[in-house]
């Protein structure tokens, strides 16, 4: 499979330890922010997500929160029933996660378009000069991100919303099964361009499954990231039971390293 | 053109404007809220006009008196803000007016909550609002079905001057699948010699509306209104039959968003040597009864599945007049039916249906 190509092709590497996902809702954040935190979890890392999505009401990573929670991630939610709510529930949690330690990642799947990173700005203060990733999913197969411009109006709304700023993109363009590799470069090539007017790096190019073995993919002049499909319709779901209670413990307020750095 | 990632509320906004509607009038309400927000961006780009009204009643008053000057107009709500056009919906097909609604359903009965059901299948079928009348109703199984059928909906709203429901579960309105939009030029949506309310220069005057004092009058426009219906269940049928063309011995009934799931698990049975047929009404109303029975009567058993307490399995019913022994699987409240549970009931169903035809 990849293992042999992983040489050439440079991985995502985390900037910062607190990492905010962003994008138009449908840009494909929740798929990202999970295989992420899967991701980290996986190299040894304390990580903690939230789902910050008050704007989907379903297709939200509190959908994806028994696997992860069978990993070890730990998942910030509303409690009980409220999670079915649509309303703009915040967690007090979630202060607690703005200055992750050293090894620990805290990872934000923040609600799409301005309206839901509208969020963060409430985490401005709190926030203070604590460095954090803010990375804007683009997948330019969506309605108003199918250009240079819309990907940087886009940019602009999330920015005075959240009163934070962008301080890269991630290339998620895809359209699910019937994604090619074709599909993708041409999102490069476009993100790539939003990168050049505004400045701002291409912070990891996604790929599903064997796409990411493309080698034209391989050669794209990014850090690649392997996503694996989470977030599935329920008729293609399997029976996940909820056996999570017996997973690792993960940290109650402030993550700790799960193993010495 | 190449195919757009969307979700289903964006693209049924979209599919409206690509059929040439460019007027809504509607409110938010989870889970169809995505459609007024995509339309409210989208609309002024093609000269069009979106307005959130106070309410749903206001809304649906609004798309009455939009339709009434000749415009070709949308609404989408969801279950209790559909409930609340019930009134508007009567005097606009009292009034044969051209309309489109979307509803996106979500789990009742009342406030309920915002997770996909089917509960509203009577409502749309049955009993929209007071009085003799129907409405077309149309149901997607996929984003794309989405697209094409609202396009088909404003094409038959106009055909037939009959307002038209396109109903999905939560599901189709929130998921994400690929799409295209077909070209369609349906024209414009007042041809000469029309009956809209242009100004009356140089022509008599006409009035729109459904108030009839002759008891005569009101029973011949019920009789016309009927006819109309008539004509619409010859020609306007559409069904989907999976699976049916070799024998099986179960035969499933779904709509929507749950015919899909119920595939998933056909096509797992399969693997196992259980074949088993799927009938799907794609028009809810004029249902598919003919088409249904002959589907039934290729069977032994029926296991109509619904995300409701059992709704359509009255149709089916109608449809079979007894000829075969009906099962129903439901979840409501927006509790979605898994691939699993179907498939057990399905093989529950293929275990009587031996038993009692060995």
């Amino acid at each position: 499979m990849s293992t042999h190509h992983e040489h050439f092709v440079s991985p995502f590497e985390p900037k910062q330890r607190l990492l905010m996902i962003v994008g138009n809702y449908g840009s494909g954040k929740t798929e990202v922010s999970v295989n992420l935190a899967l991701h980290l979890r996986r190299r040894g890392a304390a990580v903690s997500i939230a789902d910050l999505d008050v704007v989907n009401p379903y297709f939200r990573c509190r959908e994806a929160q028994v696997l992860m929670r069978q990993a070890g991630v730990r998942v910030v939610l509303p409690p009980g029933a409220q999670q079915q709510a649509d309303l703009p529930i915040v967690v007090p949690e979630i202060k607690g996660m703005l200055e992750p330690e050293e090894g620990c990642y805290s990872l934000f799947d923040v609600g799409g378009d301005p309206v839901g990173a509208t969020l963060l700005s409430s985490l401005h203060e709190a926030l203070g000069a604590t460095p954090y990733s803010l990375m804007q999913v683009i997948n330019a197969r969506r309605p108003f991100t199918n250009t240079v411009d819309g990907c940087l109006k886009m940019q602009e709304g999330l920015e005075n919303a959240s009163r934070l700023k962008v301080t890269g993109y991630i290339v998620n363009t895809h359209l699910i099964a019937e994604t090619t590799a074709e599909v993708i470069l041409d999102g490069f090539e476009l993100t790539q361009k939003v990168s050049q007017r505004s400045g701002l790096p291409i912070e990891m190019v996604t790929a599903m499954g064997a796409l990411a073995d493309d080698p034209r993919i391989m050669a794209l002049p990014a850090p690649l990231f392997r996503l694996e499909r989470v977030m599935l319709p329920p008729w293609l779901q399997q029976e996940m039971k909820d056996d999570s209670k017996d997973a690792e413990p993960v940290p109650a307020s402030r993550p700790k390293p799960l193993f010495a750095s | 053109m190449a195919k757009v990632l969307m979700k289903g509320n964006e693209a049924i906004g979209e599919a409206a404007i690509r059929a040439g509607c460019v007027h809504f009038f509607g409110y938010p309400i989870t889970p169809q809220s995505e459609v007024p927000e995509y339309l409210a961006k989208r609309l002024p780009e093609v000269g069009g006009k979106f307005v959130q009204a106070e309410s749903e009643v206001a809304a649906s008053n609004m798309i009455y008196g939009a339709a009434g000057v000749g415009m070709r107009v949308l609404t989408t709500s969801s279950s209790p803000g559909i409930s609340l056009m019930a009134e508007a919906m009567s005097y606009i097909a009292a009034c044969e007016l051209p309309v489109v609604v979307v509803n996106i359903m979500r789990g009742g009965p009342g406030l309920g909550g915002i997770l996909p059901a089917q509960g509203d299948y009577l409502q749309a079928t049955k009993g929209m609002g007071h009085g003799d009348f129907d409405l077309i109703v149309l149901a997607p199984s996929s984003v794309q079905e989405a697209v094409d059928l609202t396009i088909k909906a404003f094409e038959l709203a106009e055909k037939y001057r009959n307002p038209v429901m396109v109903i999905g579960d939560g599901m189709i309105g929130q998921m994400m699948e690929p799409v295209s939009f077909p070209d369609v030029e349906i024209g414009p949506p007042l041809k000469p010699g029309d009956w809209a309310l242009t100004g009356c220069v140089n022509r008599k005057p006409r009035i729109i509306t459904s108030l009839y004092l002759d008891a005569m009058d009101l029973h011949n426009h019920n009789v016309h209104l009927k006819k109309k219906f008539a004509v619409i269940t010859e020609h306007e049928q559409r069904h989907e039959a999976y699976n049916c063309d070799g024998e099986y011995d179960v035969l499933v009934t779904a709509f929507g968003m749950m015919a899909r799931m119920c595939k998933t698990a056909i096509d797992t049975l399969a693997a196992e040597g259980i074949q088993v047929g799927l009938f799907r009404p794609i028009s809810l109303k004029p249902f598919p009864y003919e088409a249904c029975k002959n589907a039934m009567l290729k069977g032994k058993r029926v296991l109509d599945v619904e995300m409701n307490m059992g709704q359509m399995i009255e149709d089916v019913k109608l449809a079979g007049l007894g000829a075969r022994q009906i099962d129903f699987f439901g979840r409501a409240g927006g509790v979605i039916p898994s691939v699993e549970e179907v498939m057990n009931e399905i093989r529950a169903c293929h275990a009587k249906a031996k038993e009692k035809n060995p």
